[in-house]
Formats: C-alpha cells, structure tokens, sequence
C-alpha cells in the first residue's frame, strides 16, 4: 500500500462522509421540527420514511468501517479508539439517561438524540487520539 | 518506544512522506512513530529494520527491558 492508496482512500471517505452528514443532518434538523408533524396517515408511509431517515445514517457508520479498514495500522488504531471511546461514551449515556428516568428523576428523552451525540464523541475522540500517544 | 528513524531517514535526505511510501503506510504513522507516540507492529519494525539494513534492536531502544535490568 502506498501514499497514494492511503490518499485515495481518504479522498473516497471524504467524498461519501461528508454528503451523508449533510443529508443525516437534514433529517435530524428536519425529524425534529417538520417530520413529527406532517405526520403521513397510512401506517406503511410512516415505515418508508422511517427506515429512508435511517439508511444515510448506517451508510455512515459502514463507511467509516470501510475506511478504518483501508488505512494503516497506525490510523486504524486512531480510528477504532475513537469509535470505541464514542461508543462507550454513548452507551453510558445512555443508561444514565435510562436510570435517571427510572427513578423519575428526570422526563422522557428522545433515543433519537444519542445518534447525534455519538457522532460528536467519535468526532472529539478521533482528534483527542491523534494526538495520543497509542500503548 | 524510542527510536533512531529520523536520523536515519535524514542520512537519506527522505522526507516522512518519501519514507512511508517505501513501508507502505501513511505519512502520519511514520511522524507518529518517530516521535513516540506509536509502536509499530512487528511486521512493521522488521519492515523498517530491513529498509535501513539494521536489526530491530539498533533501530527501537528497548526502554522496558533497560528499566527491568535496572530493578
């Protein structure tokens, strides 16, 4: 593998990340306010635009699989810390969140909103790491 | 792990992406393994020792083995 097939695969990560953030984006922003409300009577409707809301968000998270996997050791190793790191991070949460909610100690939250949240911690995680030293 | 790669690859005139092109990996590795913050994979050292001709332990300063003579 050379410079060039380490650039390539960057190039290709970026040309695919970037336009399926910005769709993900759309839909979080979008669900949020719009989708919630416009509220499509047939029940299969509703399906459709459910799963299609979370087919840019799993191509997503395989491409950044994909790139993990085409790199080399070292950032690799950057990126599946990252992931890890955001992933824990995100499940804590999530089970904080759950208990505190058990004992009613706060509201209901939206499951919705822990994607987001794993994005921004696999995000602040891969530039904490790079900068790492790696055991 | 400490290492001598830089000096070696200065002896060269390479820059870290001419020397990561030759160990098939990326420039960013080669930056973190010379400053220490990433210990290549065995393959990888033996890979870096074969380019410049030396053994493993001329290239990576041991420093677990030196603290445990040390004890």
């Amino acid at each position: 593998m050379t410079q060039q097939t380490f650039k390539s695969a960057k190039r290709r990560y970026h040309r695919v990340f970037w336009p399926l953030m910005f769709v993900y984006t759309i839909i979080v922003v979008g669900g949020s306010i719009g989708l919630n409300q416009l509220d499509p009577e047939p029940r299969w409707l509703q399906a459709t635009l459910a799963v299609a809301c979370a087919v840019p968000v799993i191509a997503t998270l395989l491409v950044m699989i994909r790139y993990a996997e085409e790199t080399d050791e070292y950032n690799r190793m950057v990126q599946l810390r990252a992931f890890s790191w955001g992933g824990i991070l995100t499940v804590s949460l999530i089970f904080l969140a759950g208990f505190l909610q058990l004992f009613h100690v706060i509201d209901r939250i939206e499951i919705f909103w822990f994607g987001p949240l794993f994005f921004v911690a696999y995000g602040i995680s891969t530039f904490v790491m790079g900068g790492r030293r790696c055991p | 792990m400490k290492n001598i790669i830089r000096a070696l690859r200065a002896e060269r005139g390479w820059s870290q992406a001419a020397l990561a092109d030759h160990l098939g990996v990326s420039r960013q590795s080669v930056n973190a393994i010379e400053t220490g913050k990433y210990d290549p994979s065995l393959p990888l050292a033996f890979a870096i020792a074969r380019l410049f001709e030396k053994s493993i332990e001329e290239i990576f300063d041991d420093e677990t083995e030196a603290q445990l003579a040390a004890e």
